[in-house]
């Protein structure tokens, strides 16, 4: 602004000038007059920038607030089955879990609908190097909730540590990889019911030994209340026991950029536990029976690997995969039950195993393709027609994507999603029948449309 | 049969996605470092007076800008005058599921220019890195009159300013330093300015004074000069870069290879930097 108004100062200046000289000659200027018409620019300069110094502190301000956010609207065609239910068969509600008992069903058939996934804005504010405050809401109809809340210090002597306090993504290679950047529609079944709405409340600190140390390595230890995403919203503003859950990932990245090659890989775990609110029948790891009492605590720890593998072949491939195994407790949902887990809707507690394989591939500059087999087994010990309860059945879920970038920040992307559950014909579950013999359909296309900004 | 139908489904797909991956259009896109800029536009219209079939089109904005461009892929090459993030390399294989290329075509050394009747001419880095962080503010403290120090750099988007503040500085920049779109400005104000100091490539200094840098207390004052930043003997230099999404191919490969051979490496030292043999 103020070269602007320079400018046209200068320029307006050596007009009035050049008016002059062609009216008289130079020899008639006075150096006096040409003296007090820079001292009157001088002024109004002086003016400008009295008017404009308060103005620059303001835009210095503005320019520590970095606002971005992204929205997804989508059409989606389904392919349900029909479930047996007390008012005769009834599609199985699309985007349910064909095995959480009891089974969410509609009274009319869908087989599309336009729905909008993501609307999100995130303000970001540094107000001094190294001190982050991030706000992110989540608009949907009816209501705006938060996704992201916290503050992020960061060390400004070795710039290594970070501490973040509030409410954030739980430290998981897929967890923290937004759906802004993901090829593929939806995270892996496992990532939904280990961290369910990605976010918990708590602390981290943070490690990345690059910059001081040039050691590509990242440790990241997290404690969380642990029942974000589990329960109605009001529980999770807070605590529902005195309980913590721990959580450390740690990955080194190897980068061999001669061969064009980066691979990153860690491990991670998970300590923390469940608290019974209602006292009643539970099942343990061997399926057995066992009657818990209100306040008493279920295993809740699992173990993790994961590895990333980069190349630059035909425009850059990726290879992406993460294993957990361990073991996960719930509580079915009912009255009184503050940290009801949707994914794991049982009472029970459960040896599982979950992985991913993903292969994202790069074509071009404007497309983005990918596959990817991800598997759920909630009960690793036992397997087919062992398996008694829907909850206990293993998902393989195969899924597909094309993402075409129409502009630099809007994509329109293709995706299926295919999910094959294990059979068993031992499942005797009141009204789902032999539901269960043969695979439950349930799959989905999306066509999906994203902006971001 | 199915299985038939899933192998040509398959097959056409691999085609489609290697056709895709080596479509390129006839246009190579530069966009980044400001510092690099004229030697960027040298290299373009050499290259294309030599290649009537391509266009190259070279725009500057900042390495940060650059590296933005390439990663959201509105440029075909990124220049910088600083090495790349590790947080743009995290977007690089978020985006196209590769680490970049990062090809360094020439040497470059950080001038802190100083006016001519300034009588400083010797610093060592920490004092330079005090002085725009703030610490010291009067040029008596560092053996010059007592005079407040004025300081001059760059905006934040520039490679410079990232490889002074992570090199040299290693804090914030003082509040009080002024920030000036462009080396060329920097060396007006300090030729103007009697208490002025500044930073920027070696090849600007002209009608300022370069001061000699001591990497310690210890160590002797150095000039920026050919001889001293090649031989990395200066303790401000840096190279320059282009940076890839992945290996090039077709014009991009011959226009990179190009710039590193002789021929392409003669027009650094006209424009004022410095080869990389």
């Amino acid at each position: 602004m103020k070269k602007i108004i320079f400018s046209v100062l200068v320029f307006g200046a050596s007009m009035s000038n050049a008016q002059e000289i062609t009216k008289d000659s130079i020899k008639t200027i006075s150096i006096d007059s040409l003296q007090q018409a820079i001292n009157l620019h001088q002024m109004k300069f002086d003016a400008l920038n009295e008017q404009l110094s308060p103005l620059q502190a303001q835009v210095d301000k503005m320019s520590k607030l970095k606002i971005s956010g992204y929205m997804q609207v989508q059409y989606e065609t389904y392919n349900y089955q029909d479930v047996p239910t007390a008012n005769g068969p009834l599609q199985l509600k699309p985007g349910a879990s064909e095995t959480n008992i009891p089974l969410s069903t509609v009274p009319v058939d869908i087989t599309n609908s336009f729905l909008i996934r993501r609307a999100r804005i995130k303000f970001t504010y540094e107000p001094a190097e190294g001190v982050i405050f991030v706000l992110q809401p989540n608009f949907s109809f009816s209501a705006v909730t938060l996704k992201d809340a916290y503050v992020q210090l960061n060390d400004p002597w070795l710039n290594t540590f970070q501490l973040w306090v509030g409410q954030f993504n739980r430290p998981d290679y897929e967890v923290e990889f937004s759906s802004k950047n993901r090829i593929l529609m939806e995270r892996s079944r496992m990532s939904g019911i280990l961290y369910p709405q990605e976010r918990d409340l708590g602390a981290k600190l943070a490690a990345n030994f690059a910059p001081h140390y040039n050691l590509p390595l990242n440790v990241e230890l997290a404690v969380f209340d642990g029942n974000f995403g589990e329960g109605a919203i009001g529980n999770q503003t807070s605590d529902v026991d005195s309980e913590k859950d721990v959580m450390l990932r740690t990955y080194y990245s190897l980068n061999l950029p001669d061969s064009g090659l980066g691979i990153d890989f860690g491990a991670s775990g998970y300590y923390g536990k469940n608290t019974v609110f209602v006292a009643g029948e539970f099942s343990d790891v061997n399926s057995s029976p066992f009657t818990a009492e209100v306040g008493d605590k279920l295993k809740k720890q699992w173990l993790g690997t994961e590895l990333q593998v980069y190349y630059d072949v035909l425009g850059g491939i990726a290879l992406k995969s993460e294993c957990n195994f361990g073991t996960i407790s719930g509580e079915a949902n009912a009255t009184g039950v503050l940290n009801n887990n949707p994914g794991f809707n049982f009472s029970a507690v459960r040896d599982f195993i979950g992985y991913y394989v993903t292969l994202e591939k790069n074509v071009g500059a404007k497309n983005q393709a990918a596959i990817r087999l991800d598997s759920w087994d909630p009960n690793r010990k036992l397997s087919g027609n062992e398996v008694t309860a829907a909850q206990d059945l293993r998902v393989n879920t195969w899924s597909f994507a094309w993402q075409y970038f129409f502009t630099e920040t809007t994509k329109i992307g293709l995706g299926y999603s295919m999910p094959i559950n294990e059979t068993s014909t031992s499942i005797t579950t009141e009204g789902v029948g032999d539901l269960y013999t043969s695979d439950v359909k349930n799959n989905t296309w999306t066509l999906r449309f994203q902006a971001s900004f | 049969m199915k299985t038939n139908k899933l192998k040509v489904a398959l097959f056409l797909a691999v085609v489609l996605m290697t056709g895709l991956a080596f479509t390129t259009a006839g246009k190579i896109t530069v966009k980044g470092s400001d510092t690099m800029v004229i030697l960027s536009q040298k290299w373009a219209e050499m290259y294309m007076k030599k290649n009537p079939g391509t266009i190259i089109q070279v725009t500057g904005g900042g390495s940060g800008v650059g590296l933005a461009a390439l990663i959201n892929g509105s440029t075909d090459i990124a220049n910088s005058s600083r090495p790349i993030k590790s947080s743009e390399m995290e977007k690089l294989k978020a985006r196209y599921g590769t680490l970049g290329v990062e090809i360094p075509c020439a040497k470059d050394g950080l001038s802190i220019y100083l006016n001519k009747a300034n009588g400083v001419s010797e610093l060592t880095v920490k004092q330079i890195g005090q002085i725009f962080g703030g610490k010291i503010r009067n040029w008596k403290e560092v053996g010059g009159v007592d005079a407040n120090i004025k300081l001059y750099g760059r905006e934040s988007s520039s490679g410079t300013f990232g490889f002074f503040k992570d090199n040299v500085v290693k804090t914030d920049f003082s509040p009080a330093c002024q920030s000036l779109p462009g080396t060329a400005a920097i060396v007006n104000a300090i030729k103007k300015d009697k208490f002025g100091i500044g930073y920027g490539g070696a090849a600007y200094a002209e009608g300022v004074k370069d001061c000699k840098v001591k990497k310690d207390d210890k160590s002797p004052g150095i000039l920026p000069t050919a001889e001293t930043i090649k031989n990395k003997t200066y303790p401000i230099s840096r190279y320059l870069y282009m940076y890839l999404k992945s290996k090039p191919t077709g014009e991009t490969k011959a226009f990179v290879d190009w710039i590193l051979s002789p021929e392409g490496q003669k027009v650094i030292v006209e424009v004022g930097y410095y080869p990389l043999k």
